[in-house]
């Protein structure tokens, strides 16, 4: 059994009204009370492209949901789109125990990014929506602006989150701190003006759009 | 792995270690958890890029929740203290003894 395969098993064995057993090779079963049962595979991959994707629905037909145990697993926009239409939900081990519970996992997505994700969506001057990467989004305004913006998850993100966002994914317009409660540090801000970039969090971001 | 074995393997690991402050904090001082939160305090430039590969080859088995701080940003948020971060090498060695 991988390493990531028994992680996932004694993290899941800590939680109340869930238990798991191993399937086969990166699939497991995860039992809810009042809930269907949810087969999972767990990945220690890196980055889930979408060739590794299908060949774990190639491999596991029965997956309902596709976890990428690390929490540095990025996940690209075409491993996204090829997934929501497979009905197979995706993202951390956070999102799988909680989809698990919810009787979600075929439809969930990343809890980092689902509601940054909805609120770009939803925002009224955005005319279109590319989703690069789960954290990187090209977004093309109403007024003909397009805006390539970086989300960082941190409570308190520093420089070194914001020189790896740019190092990782390359240049973005504005890196936003998507933490409901976070605040950029002084030097992750001072980074990004190094690098040619504003670190903002969704108040002064909403402001931003509104403006460009 | 434990806590104890985790902060041994990263030490042995990796020798940039030796050049910044490392911490381990969150679940996995108190068991399992989801991933394994470490600290890293230190400046930035060509040590921490060093740094960083050897961690990524020594977490390629881990899940392995790295944390890179400037000093004046540990100081400022003071997030030793706040999030009870213990220093690898005393990690280490509380789970030898």
């Amino acid at each position: 059994m991988s390493w990531q395969v028994k992680r996932a098993l004694a993290y899941i064995a800590e939680q109340p009204r869930l238990s798991a057993q191993h399937v086969a090779g990166e699939l497991i079963r995860i039992e809810v009370e009042d809930q269907p049962d949810v087969f999972a595979v767990i990945s220690a991959v890196n980055k889930v492209d979408a060739a590794t994707a299908t060949s774990y629905r190639q491999e596991h037909p029965e997956m309902d949901f596709l976890c990428g145990y690390r929490k540095t697993c990025v996940w690209p926009g075409d491993t996204i789109e090829y997934l929501q239409r497979a009905n197979i939900g995706w993202g951390s081990a956070g999102t799988l125990t909680s989809a698990a519970f919810d009787g979600e996992a075929n439809t969930a997505s990343h809890k980092t990014y689902f509601f940054p994700d909805r609120l770009l969506r939803q925002y009224g001057r955005v005319k279109e929506l590319s989703r690069e990467y789960d954290r990187i989004y090209r977004v093309t305004l109403k007024t003909g602006t397009v805006l390539k913006i970086g989300m960082i998850a941190d409570y308190e993100p520093n420089a070194d989150a914001v020189r790896s966002l740019w190092d990782e994914f390359g240049p973005v317009d504005i890196v936003w701190n998507i933490n409901p409660n976070g605040s950029p540090s002084l030097e992750a801000i001072e980074a990004g003006i190094e690098l040619g970039c504003e670190v903002v969090i969704w108040e002064e971001l909403k402001e931003r759009l509104r403006t460009a | 792995m434990t806590a104890g074995e985790i902060a041994a393997h990263l030490l042995g690991s990796c020798r940039s270690l030796k050049q910044f402050d490392a911490y381990m904090f969150g679940s996995t001082l108190r068991g399992i958890g989801e991933d394994v939160d470490i600290l890293v305090v230190g400046s930035s430039g060509d040590a921490l890029s060093q740094l960083k590969q050897e961690l990524q080859a020594a977490g390629e088995f881990l899940p392995l929740h790295i944390l890179y701080m400037l000093p004046s940003e540990e100081r400022r948020t003071n997030f030793v203290t706040r999030e009870k971060c213990v220093q690898l090498g005393l990690v280490m060695v509380a789970a030898e003894i």
